[in-house]
């Protein structure tokens, strides 16, 4: 039964990973803009984060070794600094854009002013993730964000036009009218499959895998926990999209605010699939404002050698303990500043997809090295899929600043 | 001392690999290598360093002086007798408290012990 309930390690990733502000906000409009035909992208990036955590979740369970440790044990010292850097600081802004999320969702509900409520949503966290053991953020946050499921329910309510539907998965490009509108077009391409394969989904889930415990028999059960828990996120932000298409695009409507998602399911549920959306939405922005928050603390603890983890009572992963903390009141005065907490995650996963290989490659190369890992090493099919999604999230994070300058961050 | 295998690779296998003591705790990352032994002498390694004033002088030079600036330039020297194990970590024979390891932990550590819950694993 322990083992079963470890399946929502994989479902808080993926809920943190996916659905949070920044890709409710990405698939939303990319729906919107470009109808069906981005829904590819969602089938590509689910499949890469799940080969990418596939091989961090085993590295963890064979060699009980974490993403940042393996860089610099790989990288150096330098060069693993500058991902560290790169890394943390785009986990920071995450951070800073799910707590303002979370703030603009209570004003929603309350009617309250957003600073005040951003400084209720800190000591929400600052409680939580003091308070509770590391199996029950994950149980309950990751549970809870199912209720975005709601979304599934409203998509299929809406009656979309299947057969269009299943020839987005097809990739393409769009017919448009104009070459600027290609550059939009894969501004959003490279954003939305940033936003799914966002590298601290890793760090979380190997650093996760190593706080609950993980043996080298649990390779398995590693394998069964991405491959419900990422193609969950996936079907998630597909049903994302089509209500950006169905919903936002027809009336002309831009998810700037967390709430436009809930308008669309409450659309057809009325005022319970109101409510259940605002829920899961909640626990999805809070389940990601946590994963972001530990993973910068997990990066910076794993770097530098220190005690980390929550299976270790603050008192003696004291540093790791502080570190958490410092980046939620960090994120905090990022949003205390009234910067748009969707701009602030826009950028963010922009960056994200340029550090996304210096992550990446590290675990690649201990993954499939005989030497240490022995029998778990990457077969021919983790091996052929890992240097396909290398080339792939490379073109991408070469791109990726370009093309935001070159649309004006989508604009056109 | 126990390891694996014939040679030992000093930058693949004990530089920035991660240091724990007999307990199991995380002491740090092996930031540096002291080797002794002078012009057409045998040279050997005779301790592991640990810490900022260990690593700061592999960082390019200005980066190197900020964080000399911003941090400490302490380190930490663990004499090579007292490592047990070489193998993705460098085990030691002792506590890591023993050898001055982690003061800074212990520090924070104090601090954060006067909150509630502090002591628990949660």
């Amino acid at each position: 039964m322990k083992k079963v309930l470890e399946i929502f390690l994989g479902i808080l990733t993926a809920m943190g990973g996916f659905v949070e502000v920044g890709e409710l906000t990405f698939a939303l409009n990319a729906g919107s803009r470009f109808g069906y035909d981005l829904l590819w992208i969602v089938a590509l990036g689910t499949l890469g984060i799940i080969v990418f955590c596939e091989m961090a979740g085993r590295v963890a369970a064979a060699r009980g070794q974490p993403v940042f440790n393996l860089i610099r044990e790989r990288v150096g010292f330098s060069g693993g600094l500058i991902t560290l850097i790169g890394a943390n600081a785009v986990c920071v802004m995450t951070c800073a854009a799910e707590i303002g999320g979370i703030a603009l969702l209570w004003q929603l509900l309350s009617g309250w002013p957003y600073r005040p409520l951003l400084l209720l949503a800190l000591v929400f966290f600052l409680v939580v993730v003091w308070f509770f053991k590391f199996n029950w953020i994950e149980r309950v946050f990751g549970l809870l964000g199912l209720l975005m499921v709601v979304f599934c329910v409203a998509v299929y309510m809406m009656e979309p036009d299947w057969n269009e539907f299943a020839k987005g998965f097809i990739p393409g490009l769009p017919v448009v009218e104009s070459s600027r509108e290609i550059l939009v077009y894969a501004f959003f391409a490279v954003s939305l499959l940033s936003s799914i394969m966002l590298p601290y989904e890793t760090y979380f889930y190997a650093s996760g895998g190593i706080e609950d415990h993980w043996k080298p028999q649990d390779v398995n059960l590693n394998r069964v926990i991405v491959l419900i828990g990422f193609p969950l996120g996936g079907v998630l932000a597909v049903s994302l999209i089509v209500i950006g298409a169905e919903f936002l695009g027809p009336r002309d409507i831009e998810a700037h605010l967390p709430g436009t998602a809930a308008m669309a399911a409450s659309s057809q549920l009325g005022k319970v699939g109101l409510i259940v959306a605002l829920l899961g939405m909640f626990f999805a922005f809070a389940g990601a404002a946590i994963e972001t928050a530990m993973s910068a603390a997990y990066n910076l603890s794993q770097f530098l050698g220190w005690p980390w983890g929550k299976f270790r009572p603050p008192q003696q992963a004291s540093r790791f303990t502080l570190s958490w903390v410092v980046v939620f009141v960090l994120a905090t005065l990022v949003v205390l500043t009234g910067i748009d907490p969707i701009k602030v995650v826009e950028y963010a996963i922009v960056f994200s997809v340029v550090v996304l290989p210096l992550t990446y490659f590290p675990m690649l190369m201990v993954a499939q090295d005989r030497n240490v890992m022995g029998e778990y090493a990457n077969g021919p099919l983790a091996s052929v899929l890992g240097w396909f999604y290398f080339i792939v999230i490379t073109l991408a994070a070469i791109a990726a600043l370009p093309l935001m300058i070159a649309t004006h961050g989508g604009q056109g | 001392m126990t390891r694996r295998g014939g040679h030992l690779d000093l930058v693949h296998e004990l530089l920035d690999h991660e240091l724990v003591d007999v307990n199991g705790t995380p002491c740090g990352v092996i930031d540096d290598i002291e080797l002794t032994g002078g012009i057409g002498e045998r040279l050997r390694v005779t301790a592991l360093l640990v810490g900022p004033g260990a690593s700061g002088p592999r960082l390019p030079r200005l980066v190197g002086w900020a964080v000399a600036r911003l941090f400490s330039t302490r380190r930490v020297r663990v004499p090579w007798d007292q490592i047990d194990t070489i193998s993705e970590r460098i085990v030691l024979k002792t506590t890591g408290a023993s050898l001055g390891l982690g003061k800074l932990d212990r520090k924070v550590g104090r601090w954060l012990a006067r909150l509630p819950g502090s002591d628990k694993a949660h």
